[in-house]
């Protein structure tokens, strides 16, 4: 696999070519490639050409600065539950039925503590 | 290399040299200096994030925890192995496997309906032809394996080297220019078993 002069050796060299501009038959000259090598050449110039640059939101840039540079001592809060309502609502659901269980869980002890406390003094 | 995510690269082959090292050193004594590092890195760290989640908040996310994770860091950063820029992708890689993790692996459906950002051509049939052309092939590459699909992304959105990705996916160079030929041929099947392509 790392043998000088490999297929993939010499289409990764072919890839170093386009990636520093070259057209894609002259990347697949320089690395030695044709045929079935220069489709694969071709096929890589689609792609580099189909990713284009992703234009990053000005807020969020502005946000993770001011966030970095310690302006921002933590995340904003709100903005996270607005963007994961879900994850809110089972945080809710799961922090309910926790305390729903611990209540139920104390006026059974108590109830229990109480009727033995009876029986007892009797 | 000692970094926040858990490897170390002191095993793996230098590089001619650091673009980003006096940056880094400045970083490191001045936190106010990783701001050159975070504008220099953003676009490309929420690009790479954006093409394999194909979501722009879970793109922010992985984008706001990998700078985050950095600036934590590079306090522990050596000049020992790694560029800083394959540094930074490992622990963007990390955080993006843990969004698609999270999400329940969903990577490949959001590839496909992934709302393309505008190619910038003033030409509307132009713009409709290239949107069309990226469509298909975001399908094609939405069909390959994570690590196939992780070397095409960064190879060709963040412009990594074949040496970078391997430090990045924690593989050999050679392992990588094996995965880049395999996905390139799987790719150009894909496209032409799906039929005639588009002008190049």
């Amino acid at each position: 696999m790392q043998t000088p002069g490999s297929v993939a050796e010499r289409l990764d060299r072919a890839v170093d070519q386009l990636v520093a501009g070259a057209r894609p038959g002259t990347a697949a000259a320089v690395a030695g490639l044709d045929g079935a090598g220069r489709l694969l050449v071709e096929t890589a110039d689609r792609f580099r050409l189909s990713f284009v640059p992703v234009p990053v939101a000005p807020r969020f840039e502005a946000r993770l600065g001011a966030r970095l540079s310690g302006v921002t001592p933590s995340r904003d809060a709100v903005g996270w539950a607005l963007r994961h309502p879900g994850r809110l609502i089972v945080t809710g659901a799961v922090g309910s039925a926790v305390g729903v269980g611990v209540t139920a869980y104390a006026v059974w002890r108590s109830s229990r503590r109480a009727s033995a406390h009876r029986l007892r003094h009797r | 290399m000692t970094d926040p995510v858990g490897r170390a690269g002191a095993s793996r082959p230098r590089g001619p040299g650091d673009p980003d090292l006096v940056d880094v050193r400045a970083s490191q004594t001045d936190r106010a200096a990783f701001g050159t590092l975070y504008r220099r890195y953003l676009e490309r760290v929420y690009g790479y994030a954006f093409y394999l989640l194909g979501d722009h908040h879970d793109a922010e996310d992985a984008t706001e925890r990998t700078f985050v994770a950095a600036l934590a860091g590079i306090g522990a950063f050596r000049d020992e192995g790694a560029s800083f820029r394959s540094w930074l992708f490992r622990i963007a890689h990390n955080q993006v496997a843990n969004a698609l993790r999270s999400r329940g692996r969903r990577s490949a459906a959001s590839l496909e309906v992934v709302a393309e950002p505008m190619s910038g051509s003033a030409d509307p049939a132009a713009a409709v032809t290239a949107a069309d052309e990226a469509r298909e092939l975001r399908r094609a590459l939405a069909m390959l394996s994570d690590d196939r699909r992780q070397v095409i992304v960064l190879r060709f959105v963040d412009g990594l080297s074949a040496r970078e990705i391997g430090v990045v996916l924690g593989r050999s160079e050679g392992a990588v220019r094996v995965l880049q030929h395999r996905a390139l041929r799987e790719l150009a099947a894909t496209l032409d078993h799906e039929g005639p392509r588009s002008a190049v």
